[in-house]
């Protein structure tokens, strides 16, 4: 286990320090002038004035070469020194930090309905192909999958928000105020854990040990949950990490629609306020995070999973 | 004035959540009629296009976020008419052509409990005129501020000035306590201002509360808080305004307006802003040099078809450079296109079949109008023979080629009052000889020498006359084609007394007031 380990671990540093170096040339290979751009995102029409940029080219640093300002920023990066945001001239951590804060709140409970409601879906779904049950479950997760959050959000807050006036349309902070966004936010997820487990589900009660269960007198129920949906979870236990970090980062639609402050929005103003400091800092962590999510689900995959083991082993 | 960034974006998604919001008007929703008296110590709701994003930094875009919340206030207030009015200031005079003298309101106070004196006017305006890139109103004018006495400010400025009052109307200059200024950040503006409400609690991007300030030296509203959610997408302010979330939403998409109607308790308002889009025309070199080529251009361009068919009514056709926003503005219709004229231009011009002009017509896309207009354009341009190529990129990356004239065909979207109610700055910048940001690479000596006044004149009506002859003379000589002047719009719901500020600087004014039990 502990070699599975260091063969799942061990390349994570030099991924996380390639992204780092994608995400600081971004603006470089985007051809973005920086000092340009914190002007316009300071005062819009902002004319130009060379001595105006000379100040402002020194005082952010961008006078230096490229490379010393990177392992400047990496150096700083380390010890969770983010640098100063343009925008603002206040500290990204704090910022990045509130904000992943509020993403993780909202990706933790879409994933637990995710889990709760998508997984139980798609077990009961397999127990009996094209059955009523089966149908509902597929119908509603092809739907799931097929609505984007743009769509959804919207219909949600037609119908719960104006129609039958039953929760806020917008903010965060309050149990009703998340009602819609996580509702939003789960629905993809829940419909695709919906389909993965009834998939991997159909596949295992196809297998050997399936017949022996039965054979020995264990009930259907418990046929269908110990020994055929466990083995369907590690499929979709290895997606959960995905899931955590694209939830996390690709939230940008839900929280501008409701107006929430995670890290989807943040990014959306730097991006539009090219505050590169931000932008950078933003997608560094997010990158950090699908890098951690996806090794800790593939561990709990292979904790769950001994055949995966062995083939990791290998 | 609204800058470039404060802009409606009209994104996928809110293009998606207009439909879906039409459909809201068949499941009914909150209604009833805007009725019933002032609440005392109301509590209003008010969902805001732009959020600030240089945590409200006084010399950024940020200080049009603080004045329209009532927090902050400026020595001299600017009227519709483009006067100056008391503001901090009760009285002002030029004492000799770089100095102005200005005498402070007696009994006005801070946020903070502090005095508002000679020292704390001068440490605010030596601050905002000393930061790295100073804000348009106070740019390159070398102000300096010293006490006069125990009750006035002296302003002095490199050059004579004849508009320094009107400059202090700027938000930016807005006057906070002492206590506000930090050595390595910018002031902080929580219960820092002189204002009508005060600045309780700023969380970013996300909202900002504001309380009545009791002790304000002016009328005091009927408003005890206030509470603004910033909601960057247009849908989205519409379906919260609603659901009923907000009582006022600013920006809403064209789409969406004819749905807050009256008899559902809203009151509708929009005026025209003093923004212009500008079809900018490379002047320095070949094709739009010859100003048969210009004037082709303007013939071949429909422009009530630009603002009422391609943007649904958004924006209104432009006659001349300045708009119905200022007084003087043209109000004219534009002239009707003119396809067989433009075409016989440019034979006249030499080309034809055999020698089509073939351009490219740039713009940017962090203002959504304009990739709409620049299609459109392209359409228009094409029935006439000219071969436009659009080419859509960020604006900051695309600046140096213009300022150095490499390119053919701009859209901007350009705000050309920057700040205060008088256009002399963008005249001179935009379209003078020396103009540091003539796009157009105009260059006329009649021009300059009908701008030369504004250098002396104070008088509001003569430097207005003067902005009038201007506009007709880019008019004539075909430098560039305004296309299209931009609208601001909100809507309230049981509110009384609000108005859209054209100028984007007041929304919570002491007549603003929620109603109802």
């Amino acid at each position: 286990m502990t070699t599975a380990l260091l063969r799942r671990l061990l390349p994570l540093p030099f991924v996380v320090l390639a992204a780092a170096l994608l995400v600081f040339l971004l603006p470089r290979l985007a051809g973005i002038d920086t000092v340009r751009a914190v002007l316009r995102s300071r005062v819009a029409e902002a004319e130009p004035d060379p001595a105006v940029a000379a100040r402002l080219t020194a005082e952010l640093g961008l006078d230096r070469s490229w490379i010393e300002q990177f392992l400047r920023w990496l150096g700083r990066a380390l010890t969770g020194d983010l640098g100063l945001s343009f925008a603002t001239r206040t500290a990204v951590a704090p910022q990045l930090g509130a904000a992943l804060e509020v993403s993780a709140v909202l990706a933790v409970l879409a994933l637990l309905i995710a889990a709760v409601v998508g997984i139980p879906s798609g077990v009961w779904a397999a127990r009996r192909p094209r059955g009523a049950l089966d149908r509902v479950v597929t119908g509603l997760s092809v739907l799931g999958v097929a609505v984007p959050e743009f769509i959804l959000a919207p219909v949600l807050v037609l119908v719960l928000a104006i129609a039958v006036p039953l929760l806020p349309a917008t903010g965060w902070g309050t149990l009703p105020q998340a009602v819609l966004p996580v509702l939003t936010l789960a629905a993809f997820p829940t419909a695709l854990a919906a389909q993965l487990t009834r998939a991997e589900t159909l596949d295992a009660l196809g297998l050997p040990h399936i017949p022996v269960a039965r054979a020995k007198g264990l009930t259907e129920r418990r046929v269908l949950w110990k020994h055929a949906a466990r083995l369907a979870l590690t499929g979709v236990t290895a997606l959960s990490g995905l899931f955590f970090a694209g939830l996390i980062g690709g939230a940008v639609v839900v929280e501008v629609v409701f107006g929430i402050p995670g890290v989807g929005r943040l990014l959306y103003d730097a991006v539009l306020g090219q505050d590169l400091p931000m932008i950078q800092a933003g997608l560094l962590a997010i990158v950090v995070i699908a890098v951690l999510a996806s090794a800790a689900a593939e561990l709990a995959q292979l904790t769950m999973d001994p055949v995966a083991l062995s083939r990791a082993l290998r | 004035m609204p800058p470039a960034r404060r802009r409606s974006r009209t994104t996928l998604t809110g293009t998606c959540l207009a439909a879906v919001l039409a459909l809201a008007t068949a499941c009914g929703g909150a209604t009833g009629a805007a009725t019933g008296p002032v609440r005392p110590d109301g509590e209003l709701r008010v969902a805001l296009q732009f959020s600030p994003r240089s945590g409200y930094a006084m010399d950024t875009d940020d200080a049009f976020v603080l004045h329209q919340f009532g927090a902050t206030e400026t020595l001299v207030n600017s009227g519709s008419d483009g006067r100056p009015q008391p503001g901090l200031a009760t009285s002002w005079a030029q004492v000799d052509p770089t100095t102005w003298r200005f005498d402070l309101r007696p009994g006005v106070t801070f946020q903070d409990g502090t005095a508002l004196d000679p020292a704390a006017v001068v440490n605010a305006l030596t601050w905002v005129s000393g930061v790295a890139a100073p804000p348009r109103a106070v740019k390159g004018i070398g102000l300096r501020a010293v006490a006069d006495g125990p009750a006035a400010v002296r302003v002095t400025t490199t050059r004579p000035d004849p508009i320094l009052p009107l400059r202090l109307s700027s938000v930016n200059t807005a006057i906070l306590a002492p206590s506000a200024y930090r050595a390595d950040a910018p002031p902080t503006v929580l219960g820092t201002g002189t204002g009508p409400m005060r600045l309780t609690a700023a969380d970013g991007m996300q909202q900002a509360v504001l309380e009545r300030n009791d002790a304000y030296w002016g009328t005091k509203g009927s408003l005890k808080t206030v509470t603004a959610t910033f909601v960057p997408d247009p849908a989205a302010r519409a379906l919260a305004l609603r659901a009923g979330d907000v009582d006022i939403a600013q920006g809403l998409p064209e789409s969406s307006l004819l749905e807050f109607t009256e008899g559902g308790g809203y009151t509708n308002s929009a005026v025209a802003a003093p923004r212009t889009v500008t079809l900018m025309m490379n002047q320095a070199a070949e094709p739009f040099a010859d100003v048969r080529v210009r004037q082709a251009v303007e013939k071949a361009l429909d422009r009530t078809a630009l603002a009422e068919q391609a943007l649904a009514g958004a924006a209104l056709p432009a006659a001349e450079l300045f708009g119905p926003a200022v007084g003087w503005g043209s109000q004219d219709p534009p002239p009707a296109p003119d396809v067989e004229g433009a075409k016989a231009l440019l034979a006249q011009a030499g080309h034809g079949p055999d020698d089509p002009v073939t351009v490219r017509l740039q713009t940017y896309p962090n203002r959504p109008e304009l990739p709409t207009l620049a299609t459109a354009v392209q359409g228009m341009l094409r029935d006439v023979g000219i071969d436009a190529q659009i080419q859509i990129g960020e604006y900051a990356t695309q600046e140096p080629d213009l300022l150095d004239g490499r390119y053919d065909l701009f859209l901007l979207s350009r705000n050309y009052l920057t700040d205060v109610p008088d256009a002399g700055s963008t005249l001179v910048s935009d379209y003078s000889c020396a103009g540091s940001y003539n796009i157009n690479r105009y260059c006329s000596p009649a021009f300059d020498a009908l701008l030369a006044p504004l250098g002396t004149t104070a008088d509001p009506a003569t430097r207005q006359e003067v902005f009038r002859r201007a506009s007709a003379m880019l008019t004539a000589d075909v430098v560039g084609v305004p296309l299209v002047h931009s609208q601001e719009n909100g809507v309230a719901r049981n509110v009384s007394g609000y108005t859209v500020d054209p100028l984007a600087k007041d929304l919570v004014t002491p007549g603003l007031a929620v109603l109802g039990e």
